[in-house]
């Protein structure tokens, strides 16, 4: 048999987080910038439809038919909240850590700890229930941004489609995962530190390091030392006309268009030589993308990131799931399902690893701060 | 001196209301419990004493279902309280050493927090927080918990203790912070509680304390118990067939040693014209007879009732010397 613990438990968190001076002052800038950068989007998002009407009115004929790809995408309004990606995943963040980086320490510290679990309540209640409180002061806090965000667009006269509110709640779906990623690894370093304030830099460790240096590993020189150096080039051949007598000439492949330095090379031989390197380059290149693929579903950032940007921006997401670049947007795939519906599911499926990755983490993270408090000993 | 570990039986008519059968508790190998038996009645008032480190705290621990024993069980209200811990919380009201509360909320916020944990109806909550703020002295303080001086927590608590009605009170040195008019507020509610039928355990180093409120007491020396009874039978166990013996003399001569079989020792102090003497039996008849012969008049010669403190003094030697 429960007992009413664990409810009673999450109301308390939740009106300790609401009232909390820091979560008013972390939620104040995050709102106030999240409602900027949304006006700004909605003022871009006007300037690309007067465009787009404009070259509707202006192309026709032929012309039609060769512009209709580029322009058959019509401006979404969705695309205003891809200005609110950078500002979740840089201030959210720490409003998660915010929230619970002393949840379990400050009940050492304050003592009411041991007078918490002499009540009739089971120890797993109590961790439970501040993980609850923290989810939903962290939804309440995203319903007032999103529901904000949505009046505005409204009072401006833009009324989302069905699709475009889908994407907005999966939008705000993944940034509630990711701020309770965030919440979730303070509550595990709350769980295990002495007092709050170690808490506080253990978190913040974890949390930099998983949001900068993880992305600043798969780039550059890291990469090198994990996968190794790039195969070797076999240089650079040049196709040169020796005379062969009085009446012919014959085409040989020297090293060098420098006639003082330069050696015939066997053209088989090279070509030989370039195949076995372009199969090792081939090889090599798809093991960095793998290893840097690797590394990236590690950060939650970079996963929400992703996942956000695909969502909130079309273009981005076609040529992700045509080249499966990140910062490419090329546009070259051939069969685009008309449902816009479908292709969300389409896309969903694509980044499905990065969403499995994204919720890892935070079930990760509460698992072990769950089992570290129900393995506390309280003397 | 009594023996070691003893336990004086109780009453069979009465119900235990605490009961530890073979209780032990080990960190890293070292007891901090060790195999402790101990009975306590319904309707006591008990005190368990013992220095910093006896075990007492971890005893407690072990009683609220906060830690589990390394070995035996114990039992509140007949339920195993490892088997039963929610059952057994709702049986139980507990302040902690240091009690602690939430500084961002007032003592009602407190307490009300404290009521819903325990299942209790709103309108219940209400009149039960009026209840204990009047009983412990908090009424009229509306100011958050974290503004409180150590002495107002502590009164807090044992409003806490006493929220649910428990049948059993437990209070780890409850008197640490009082002031004396904490003290004696915390006797009064403490004397209620027992003459309304609630068991309390009080456990603390300082034996007045517990003298003034409990009946009953253990003695806990090094996690071991040393012995458990009313106040007169510790005292019973404790001082045997000794007597001690105060002896003040007139003259200037100094007493003689007296070669009294039964003299278990003799302390003598202001140039022997007083001595303190322990014998295995009432020997004041003799002595003054031997101090006449030797024409020393005698001022004094009086048999002293062991006080409180001989008595837990001598059993705590008695376990330190083991």
């Amino acid at each position: 048999m429960r007992s009413a613990g664990l409810q009673v438990i999450a109301a308390k968190e939740f009106g300790d987080h609401i009232r909390s001076r820091r979560f008013h002052l972390i939620f104040g800038i995050f709102l106030i910038i999240a409602i900027v950068g949304l006006i700004s989007g909605v003022v871009e998002y006007h300037e690309n439809l007067d465009q787009y009407n404009k070259m509707q009115e202006t192309v026709t004929g032929d012309d039609q038919n060769y512009y209709s790809s580029y322009f058959s995408w019509k401006p979404s309004i969705i695309s205003a909240f891809t200005q609110m990606i950078s500002l979740i995943s840089a201030i959210g963040v720490f409003l998660g850590v915010a929230m619970s980086f002393d949840l379990i320490t400050k009940e050492k510290e304050s003592k009411s700890l041991k007078i918490l679990l002499s009540h009739p309540i089971y120890r797993d209640e109590v961790i439970n229930g501040k993980a609850l409180g923290g989810i939903a002061a962290i939804l309440l806090a995203l319903v007032i941004v999103f529901g904000l965000s949505l009046a505005i667009i409204l009072i401006m006269g833009i009324v989302p489609n069905l699709e475009e509110t889908v994407r907005i709640l999966i939008f705000g779906g993944i940034s509630f995962i990711l701020i309770f990623s965030t919440f979730a690894i303070a509550l595990f370093m709350s769980s295990i530190a002495k007092d709050s304030g170690s808490a506080l830099v253990y978190a913040m460790i974890i949390v930099i390091t998983l949001s900068t240096l993880v992305p600043i590993i798969q780039s550059g020189g890291v990469m090198d030392v994990i996968v190794g150096p790039a195969p070797e080039y076999p240089g650079v051949v040049f196709e040169r006309t020796v005379p062969m007598g009085a009446m012919s000439s014959t085409s040989v492949m020297v090293s060098s268009s420098n006639d003082d330095d330069t050696k015939v090379v066997d053209k088989e031989e090279y070509e030989r030589q370039m195949e076995e390197y372009e199969e090792a380059s081939q090889a090599y290149w798809e093991r960095r993308q793998s290893v840097r693929d690797l590394i990236m579903l590690v950060s939650p950032t970079s996963n929400y990131e992703r996942i956000a940007l695909a969502v909130t921006e079309p273009m981005y997401a076609r040529s992700l799931m045509n080249s499966g670049d990140y910062y490419s947007f090329d546009d070259t795939r051939d069969e685009i399902p008309q449902d816009s519906l479908s292709e969300l599911v389409e896309l969903l499926g694509y980044l499905l690893k990065n969403i499995v990755a994204l919720v890892v983490v935070p079930v990760a993270f509460f698992g072990l701060a769950w089992v570290r408090f129900m393995r506390e000993d309280v003397r | 001196m009594g023996d070691i570990g003893i336990s004086i039986p109780k009453q069979r008519n009465v119900a235990l209301m605490i009961r530890c059968e073979h209780l032990t508790k080990t960190y890293n190998g070292v007891p901090a419990v060790d195999d402790l038996c101990l009975d306590i009645q319904a309707g006591e008032t008990f005190g368990l004493l013992g220095p910093n480190g006896a075990g007492k705290s971890t005893t407690i621990l072990m009683l609220i279902g906060l830690i589990e024993p390394t070995a035996g069980a114990c039992f509140i209200d007949d339920l195993e309280v490892a088997k039963n811990p929610i059952e057994v919380k709702h049986r139980i009201g507990y302040m902690p050493e240091d009690v602690g509360f939430y500084a961002t909320l007032t003592a009602e916020e407190n307490l009300d927090y404290s009521a819903k944990l325990y299942g209790m109806g709103a309108d219940k909550r209400k009149e039960r927080i009026a209840y204990l703020l009047d009983l412990v002295g908090l009424d009229n303080v509306e100011k958050d918990v974290g503004d409180y001086s150590k002495g107002m927590r502590q009164r807090l608590g044992l409003a806490k203790a006493l929220i649910n009605e428990p049948k059993v009170i437990i209070l780890d040195e409850p008197t640490a912070n009082l002031d004396p008019q904490g003290v004696a507020d915390y006797r009064r509610i403490i004397g209620q509680v027992a003459d309304e039928g609630t068991t309390v355990l009080v456990s603390s180093h300082i034996l007045s304390e517990v003298s003034r409120v409990c009946t009953s007491a253990a003695i806990l020396s090094r996690g071991r118990l040393v012995v458990s009874g009313t106040w007169e039978e510790l005292a019973a166990a404790a001082t045997g067939n000794r007597e001690n013996i105060t002896i003040h003399v007139e003259t200037h001569s100094p007493m003689p040693a007296f070669d009294d079989p039964a003299i278990i020792s003799v302390d003598y102090s202001d140039h022997r014209q007083k001595a303190k003497i322990v014998a295995r039996s009432d020997i004041r008849d003799g002595i003054a007879d031997a101090l006449l012969a030797e024409g020393i008049a005698v001022r004094l010669i009086e048999a002293q009732e062991p006080t409180l403190e001989d008595v837990f003094l001598s059993y705590y030697h008695e376990e330190a010397v083991l």
